[in-house]
């Protein structure tokens, strides 16, 4: 079982920037997006987290798995589930004036409970916003495990302000991958030369679950039993008595300034225009009243 | 125990580590195992991890297992970042690391019961977060990401959680002794 990280060196505008400042610009931007519930911001966030996605330069292979998983997540559950109830969001989508598409009255038997099920102008429009909306945060971190290098999160979070204790230890988990990978692939083989199928397990849920213990504990136990070594040899070469230094050392450049400034920019911008303004609310506009014959 | 529950030291930062990169690669192996389910109930068992080493080396190693195990894990997998979901697995991890000034063996039924009682409150803490944050991210309403988020995924952590924990901190027991720490 060869475990490999889904991170590719490319040439592109995305990787050449520093992750520090990739982070800072990223979050700033979550941030903004969800302060509004107006399309016509929410269609700019849109298009600047496509932009993004489209200047890492990823392929349709690479990412099919997480567009499947991210279309059914943002179409299914959170599109469905606006059109049907339009609860969520600002609330403004329930109140107010209400432009009937469809709607049915049925009565439950037994109970004669009456249900008033209906569409509105609104919640359809709510829906594509919050399909909108959902989309610009997925997309803007979903090229991030592909082009940020797990060599350098350690080094990328303490440069953000991260204590070294905790920038090295997660620094120290993603050089562990490939050892803690490879010794369950061997463990997995030898239970399975032991007779112990995985994807056979008999019993109720309670026997299933225990009788994932096998492929467990032994790699637990052994990465604990292993890590004793580790500690002892950090101990020996005086760990923690300096601040570090690092491998990746990571520089600045002007384009990453852009970057950050630009970051920051959105966000006072957002906030200044959502608070200040009072602009960013839930918006439907004529046209789709129009549509429908309103 | 006398160890400090803030206590950071070089042990914590290599078990920190382990239990992150242990969290993730299990994680990503047992979702390309085709595990099967019980309804609702899907067999996750990497999520004794990040609650197990909380229990045992405290909370910041309960924290950084969570946190960092499931960045390792989606990034295997190729799944993105969930950064709400990745804090709620760290405090997941970070609240039963509480537990461990007041477990004296990790044999006795009184440390196992501790144990799983702080299981189950890890969970409702670190899920019940993650999925509450999906109304301000993404714009849902309570009954949807109480529904359709925090029950299906608490039910899962709880239940394999409860089991496992205690097996692994029986197996832990064995050779506790022989750290001398």
């Amino acid at each position: 079982m060869l475990v490999a990280w889904k991170y590719k060196e490319r040439n592109t505008l995305v990787q050449r920037l520093d992750p520090r400042a990739r982070w800072i610009f990223l979050i700033s931007v979550m941030f903004s997006i969800t302060q509004f519930w107006d399309i016509r911001f929410l269609l700019f966030f849109f298009a600047l987290s496509f932009a993004h996605y489209f200047l890492a330069r990823l392929t349709w292979k690479e990412t099919r798995r997480v567009w499947m998983f991210v279309l059914i997540l943002v179409v299914v559950i959170i599109g469905i589930n606006a059109v049907l109830t339009g609860r969520g969001g600002p609330g403004a989508v329930l109140k107010g004036s209400k432009h009937i598409v469809w709607q049915i009255k049925w009565v439950v038997p037994g109970i004669n409970w009456t249900i008033h099920p209906n569409i509105t102008v609104e919640k359809l429009v709510f829906a594509v916003t919050q399909m909108v909306r959902m989309l610009s945060i997925t997309v803007l971190f979903l090229p991030l495990p592909f082009t940020m290098n797990p060599n350098v999160y350690g080094a990328t979070f303490r440069g953000l302000g991260l204590p070294d204790k905790f920038a090295f230890s997660m620094d120290l988990a993603f050089r562990f991958v490939p050892t803690l990978a490879r010794d369950f692939s061997i463990t997995f083989d030898s239970q399975r030369a032991r007779g112990y199928e995985v994807e056979k397990l008999e019993g109720g849920l309670i026997a299933q679950i225990r009788k994932m213990a096998p492929l467990v504990v032994p790699v637990t136990i052994n990465a604990i039993v292993g890590g004793e070594d580790i500690v002892n040899a950090m101990d020996l070469r005086c760990f923690g008595l300096r601040k570090r230094t690092w491998v990746h050392k990571l520089e600045y450049k002007p384009r990453d300034y852009v970057l950050i400034a630009l970051g920051v920019l959105i966000l006072a911008g957002s906030t200044f225009v959502n608070v200040g303004l009072g602009l960013g609310d839930f918006w439907v506009p004529e046209w789709a009243l129009r549509l429908f014959g309103f | 125990m006398d160890k400090k529950w803030y206590t950071f030291g070089t042990r914590e930062v290599v078990f920190a580590a382990l239990g992150a990169a242990l969290y993730g690669v299990l994680s990503w192996a047992t979702n390309m195992l085709a595990l099967p389910a019980a309804g609702n109930i899907a067999l996750r068992p990497a999520v004794c991890i990040p609650i197990f080493f909380g229990i045992v080396f405290g909370p910041w190693v309960g924290l950084i297992s969570g946190l960092v195990g499931n960045i390792i894990g989606d990034a295997l997998s190729g799944w993105g970042f969930w950064i709400w979901w990745d804090i709620g697995n760290g405090l997941m991890g970070m609240l039963p690391g509480f537990a461990a000034q007041m477990i004296t063996s990790y044999r006795d039924a009184k440390s196992l019961v501790i144990a799983d009682v702080f299981v189950i409150l890890g969970v409702v803490v670190g899920i019940g977060f993650a999925s509450l944050s999906e109304i301000f991210v993404s714009g849902l309403d309570f009954a949807t990401a109480f529904g359709g988020y925090f029950v299906p995924a608490a039910l899962t952590n709880i239940i394999n959680g409860i089991i496992l924990v205690p097996i692994l901190m029986v197996a832990y027991s064995a050779i506790a002794a022989r750290t001398g720490r």
